[in-house]
């Protein structure tokens, strides 16, 4: 598909029309094959097949032929044409919002009146509750500060650590952090699907699938497994969900509907 | 098809909601306990209404299990068995 402007669909029958009234044979082939030698108009084999063959031609079809419905419906109406950008405000834009912001609204006040929700008794600074935990939209960082079994000892220091638990775990947030500030810079995320970019699909499975290993590891006590496994199934599980991922879109690649889906947005592509 | 998936999910949601507040009035002795699944009250100590509520949840619990299943389930089963048997 590259630089074929899909207008010249007669063509070959033009050549022979032209091969024709210079009195040579009735049967000339006009594809560069036969005696008459090829000219720039002549389209080589590969073109010729691209544009005559299964979803080349058949893409080729659908969309010359919705542009010309399209040309024909605007001919024949009698609507005169302007540029609408969008809805008015009022009432189509106001309505719709006003019902969507009505529907939570009542949504939360029955919630709050049905389910009541729970009021501890007041904060007592001077006691520790059992189970100190963050928020748990936190609890990916909180399980960053348990990399202990991840921090070398070092040899070279008569087997010290370098720097304490707490300080490897504080850097491995920054670490996290990091990965997920470069990953924009290296990949620009002009797919539109994930089986457009099966490793990168594959590498944004990893990191989900790791905020929530390294979640239930920052809670490893309450979790009834071997908290050795549990750590291991921590690193190990997202890197299999990556691989998986990653597999099992690379082999939807093949599929008819991703070749016609790439087609259609090197054709329009999108604003 | 997707008419089908709306109805079973409007079913799950609707009568989910009905089993979750009920629940969370009868079933749910305290914050720290277990939570919407704690056995039911006595029903000695139930008035009219509170022995309704249970019953009524009993059955939203069901409609919504059900009604789901129906509409995801059975009834394109039934359409695909009904396509295969046609053709």
């Amino acid at each position: 598909m590259t630089g074929d402007t899909p207008d010249e669909p007669t063509e070959s029958a033009t050549d022979r029309e032209r091969v024709a009234t210079d009195g040579g044979e009735d049967e000339v082939a006009a594809d560069g094959t036969g005696i008459v030698p090829p000219d720039d108009e002549t389209p080589t084999w590969s073109e010729r097949k691209q544009r005559s063959q299964g979803l080349s031609r058949l893409t080729y079809e659908y969309f010359e032929r919705s542009r010309r419905e399209d040309q024909d419906l605007r001919q024949q109406s009698s609507y005169v044409e302007r540029d609408v950008l969008a809805f008015p405000t009022w009432p189509h834009e106001l309505v719709r919002n006003l019902a969507l912001t009505s529907f939570f609204i009542g949504m939360i006040l029955l919630l709050s009146a049905a389910v009541p929700p729970h009021l501890p008794g007041p904060a007592d600074s001077g006691s520790t509750p059992a189970v100190i935990l963050p928020d748990w939209y936190l609890y990916w960082s909180f399980g960053l500060l348990k990399l202990g079994p991840l921090n070398p000892d070092l040899s070279l220091l008569g087997g010290q650590k370098l720097m304490a638990d707490r300080t490897y775990g504080v850097l491995a947030n920054l670490v996290v952090v990091g990965a997920i500030a470069v990953v924009p810079f290296l990949n620009k995320g002009s797919a539109r699907r994930p089986v457009e970019q099966p490793f990168w699909a594959g590498v944004g499975v990893m990191g989900v699938v790791f905020a929530f290993t390294i979640a239930v590891l920052s809670v490893k006590n309450l979790v009834p497994m071997d908290s050795h496994l549990l750590f291991d199934l921590t690193f190990l599980a997202p890197i299999v969900c990556g691989i998986i991922a990653y597999s099992v879109l690379r082999a939807m690649r093949e599929g008819y509907m991703f070749d016609l889906n790439r087609r259609y947005y090197r054709l329009r592509p999108p604003k | 098809m997707a008419d089908e998936f709306a109805k079973g999910l409007g079913i799950l949601v609707t009568a989910g909601l009905g089993w979750l507040m009920i629940a969370a009035t009868y079933n749910t002795p305290s914050f720290e306990g277990r939570q919407l699944a704690a056995p039911n009250p006595d029903p000695e100590t139930l008035n009219l209404y509170g022995q309704l509520a249970i019953m009524l949840k009993d059955l939203l619990f069901w409609f919504a299990i059900l009604g789901a299943l129906t509409f995801w389930v059975v009834i394109p089963a039934i359409e695909q068995a009904r396509e295969a048997r046609s053709e």
